[in-house]
């Protein structure tokens, strides 16, 4: 839909401001000359931040997903609360909204014809699709859950919007856009209200600013320090780190700046976190592609465990990682990679003595974590690919993706670890939990 | 850098001398049939099938085999020169054996999303114009292709890419290719539609051949010459609109190689089409037509229909009871016909056994029994064609680029498309065979 250009840069200069003005602020809308669509966009901005459309009365979009955070969490709790008391935990980290949405394809998982084919270069894991198991293949379809979802804005149905939306400030501005009548049918002016959101979503330059120091390195504009550029050179590495292989860090061949993913799906083996409450159940398992909040892939067994890789920019302002928040440092995460293997027992926990690799998947699944790509691939006795240093290198590199405008994320208001140590010791990891 | 390129540039002009590399050999264009007539070749390439099934079991392509097969000429013993893709490509227009990349679609470990594209690290010149190399996929501009020669006799050209530029960020929409460097390449794996690429992305750079050769990515005529499929239907409107040579690459559900075909949930393509022979032979019935109608086919026109390899692999899996661990062998036969030669660099790399993942509970071997690339047939179509006519006369294609170097007059042979007297290599010309064409 829209790419991005120069004269789209220069709009995001004009408009930051405004944006953080927040609702009611008069924010255009960047490279589109159809108006029609830029209203929708305009009205899907007031919808994105209208707490009145949620059950508690608290909670907009911009709630969960901050415009001051690059659209992603703007602390560190592993999930957000919602209902109508707002004590309704969800299962997963909120994921940040900048940069992918245009770009994310529909769910899909390419079948190669030769079976030869197949085991070699065909046989890529499944891609695309919003959320973390990417069950949303459009935008429009993806907004309607976060609108009825019990754990968030908690509507009983569309029927509760539509009543809403039409006792809203801009319910006028909807009604230029979708018609006089709109509101005298629920389903169409629900469906509205998502058209409008995923408006906002794709032509809002606010999502898409491409103003970090990368994004100047790349234009020739700045040059990266000594230690930005071992990072990158770590983080290109195939024999080490590897993170290019799935966090695209190049540019296009149109010269479009990167997002830092693939969008293909993956199994980490992230540990299991005991501060998401539906994990009280040691039978519960969150386990992405195939359940429990998608139901379309629950028979390939070998989807178990699997979720979208993340886009990496705005990646050292978050406080919460993976799919279920289960870290919430940088490092840690960085650490998780390249331990993961080599110090396992500083990630799981050990049952009778006997050490619960991959305690978050069910134990007949865990042979679909990845092992095969590095930096996964090492085990017990070996050092990591990383050291320390290297990894604070990395981490250098990584803070080059934050955008100007992004405001560094809080700590979890309720951990009982304000800022946690950069490289934690069990006992630490089992404390937080 | 500097050092290396020199030194390459010296071995290159050492080696031209020695073996006349990459110098056309004159010929004599001999052909005994009325291909002496045709002034237009369309050659669609299509992926990864065995003769068998394309031409006997399969009931996913009723236009080829019960269309095209009666109205051309069914090239029964046509091989691929090798597996697993690009190499094929290369050997149709240049006549150039693999490199130790070329022949694994410069896909590193043969494993992966991100592929190279990076130039061929040449250490010298073999007979019959081939390329030392140690590695490398995109050949040096000494290195001439088909579309050279064509140039040189004033005759025109153009690949037609589907998908190419869908998504401009892969790749351009002419001349499409990924920046040059390792792990550049993005087009492995299909593209699925999103809102940025409404149609998706199934362009692959590894069918294309053209953007292998520098002697075409750094010619000016390369973007006009290398363009997007959607440009074919306004080409064809007039015989002096219409190339002499109409190559065309289908997206990598359209060709085949995605896709089971029968659009079983879990076997489609990334744009949800059924691929495999099914989305070939649509693609056929779409795009046939069109050509067989067209001025400059009506008046001296062939089209080929043919595959880049075929898919003769054969996976077998045995436990170990001690270790628990599963060993699956996935073998390619690899045959040939032609009397074929493996070419200067693949020592080491065919025939071969390569470990591919090794866990506690899987060990994967790719097995090469054979350099070649297995039986694959080929359909043509054409005025000059004996209808329903068969040949069992041995080809691949470097016979093809052999034969296309007659049909054309280009005035010599490329790489082992050439005669080796020295070895009493051979290949047979598609123009003379008179089990298939007219006789004046």
């Amino acid at each position: 839909m829209m790419r991005r250009s120069s004269s789209t840069r220069n709009h995001v200069r004009a408009l930051l401001p405004q944006v953080a003005l927040g609702i009611g602020a008069a924010l255009g809308v960047a490279g589109r000359a159809d108006a029609a669509a830029s209203a929708q966009a305009e009205l899907g901005r007031q919808i994105f931040f209208d707490t009145a459309l949620s059950a508690s009365g608290r909670l907009a979009c911009a709630s969960c997903h901050s415009p001051a955070h690059a659209y992603g969490p703007p602390d560190g709790a592993p999930v957000r609360k919602g209902g109508a008391g707002l004590d309704q935990p969800g299962l997963r980290a909120v994921p940040s909204l900048r940069y992918v949405l245009n770009r994310t394809p529909v769910w899909s998982k390419p079948f190669i014809s030769s079976p030869t084919e197949r085991l070699l270069e065909g046989d890529e894991p499944p891609a695309g699709g919003f959320g973390w198991d990417g069950r949303f293949d459009t935008l429009e379809a993806q907004a309607a859950s976060p609108l009825l979802a019990s754990n968030e804005m908690a509507n009983r149905d569309p029927e509760e919007v539509t009543h809403k939306l039409a006792a809203a400030p801009y319910a006028e501005l909807f009604k230029r856009v979708f018609g006089a009548t709109i509101f005298a049918d629920p389903e169409e002016a629900f469906a509205g209200a998502r058209e409008a959101l995923a408006r906002f979503e794709l032509e809002d330059p606010s999502f898409h600013p491409y103003r970090s120091k990368y994004d100047d390195y790349l234009d020739g504009r700045v040059s990266l320090s000594a230690q930005e550029r071992r990072g990158l050179t770590l983080f290109d590495d195939v024999r080490g780190g590897s993170c290019a292989a799935c966090h695209l860090d190049r540019k296009g061949a149109d010269g479009s700046h990167p997002l830092f993913t693939d969008y293909q799906f993956e199994a980490l083996g992230v540990p299991r976190n005991a501060q998401i409450p539906a994990n009280a159940d040691p039978d519960f398992h969150d386990e992405g592609l195939c359940g429990p909040l998608r139901n379309d892939q629950s028979g390939q067994k070998n989807y178990c465990g699997l979720f979208k890789t993340p886009g990496l920019r705005n990646v050292a302002t978050r406080r919460v990682f993976f799919h279920n928040g289960r870290l919430h440092t940088l490092k840690e995460a960085l650490q998780f990679y390249v331990r993961r293997d080599t110090h396992p027992s500083q990630w799981y926990p050990a049952t009778g003595g006997v050490l619960d690799k991959f305690d978050d998947q069910p134990r007949n699944e865990r042979g679909n974590i990845d092992v095969i790509d590095a930096p996964l691939t090492r085990s017990v006795g070996q050092a990591p690919v990383w050291t320390d240093a290297q990894i604070d290198d990395v981490i250098a590199f990584l803070e080059t993706l934050t955008d100007r405008d992004a405001t560094p994320a809080a700590p979890d208001p309720a951990a009982d670890v304000a800022s946690p140590a950069p490289s934690l010791s069990v006992s630490k990891l089992h404390l937080q939990r | 850098m500097g050092m290396r390129t020199w030194s390459v540039t010296l071995l290159a002009t050492a080696a031209a001398g020695m073996f006349s590399a990459g110098i056309a050999r004159t010929h004599s264009d001999g052909i005994t049939t009325d291909v002496a007539r045709i002034r237009h070749v369309f050659i669609i390439v299509l992926e990864n099938k065995n003769y068998t099934d394309t031409f006997g079991t399969s009931t996913q392509d009723p236009y080829l085999q019960k269309t095209l097969v009666p109205m051309g000429a069914l090239l029964t013993q046509y091989y691929g020169t090798g597996h697993v893709s690009l190499d094929n490509y290369i050997s149709m227009i240049s006549g150039q054996a693999p490199t130790p990349d070329t022949v694994d679609d410069c896909i590193p470990g043969l494993t992966g999303t991100l592929g190279n594209y990076d130039d061929v690290t040449q250490t010298g010149w073999a007979p019959q114009g081939q390329v030392v190399a140690t590695g490398g996929c995109i050949y040096p501009a000494r290195v001439r292709t088909l579309v050279d020669q064509m140039t040189q006799v004033g005759l025109s050209w153009r690949g037609y890419m589907e998908d190419m530029g869908n998504d401009p960020a892969r790749e351009n929409a002419s001349c499409g290719h990924p920046v040059i460097g390792v792990r550049t390449d993005r087009t492995n794996t299909a593209e699925a539609p999103s809102t940025a690429v409404p149609l998706g992305d199934a362009y692959a750079t590894r069918h294309n051949p053209f953007v292998y050769f520098h002697s075409i990515i750094d010619s000016k005529s390369c973007k006009k010459n290398v363009v997007n499929l959607t440009h074919l239907q306004a080409d064809l409107a007039q015989q002096s609109t219409t190339p002499n040579l109409v190559f065309i690459t289908p997206n990598l559900c359209n060709d085949g190689h995605d896709g089971a075909g029968t659009g079983a949930t879990g076997t489609t393509c990334a744009n949800g089409q059924p691929g495999g022979l099914t989305s070939a032979d649509e693609f056929l019935q779409t795009w046939v037509p069109r050509i067989l109608a067209s001025p400059a086919y009506r008046e001296d026109g062939l089209l080929i229909v043919t595959f880049d390899e075929s898919t003769y692999g054969a996976v077998t899996s045995s436990r170990n009871t001690t270790t628990g661990q599963t060993t699956v062998d996935i073998t390619y036969a690899g045959q040939t016909c032609c009397d074929q030669q493996p070419g200067p660099n693949l020592s080491g790399v065919r025939p071969s056994t390569t470990t591919l993942v090794t866990t506690p509970t899987v060990v994967q071997n790719l097995v090469f029994a054979g350099f070649g690339g297995d039986r694959i047939g080929a359909v043509l179509v054409s005025p000059f064609i004996i209808p329903g006519s068969t040949s069992a006369t041995p080809y691949n294609h470097y016979g093809l680029l052999r034969s296309l170097e007659d049909i054309f007059h280009v005035g010599g042979y490329l790489g082992y498309a050439a005669d080796d007297p020295r070895a009493g290599y051979h290949l047979d010309t598609i123009g003379n065979d008179e089990a298939i064409f007219q006789h004046p």
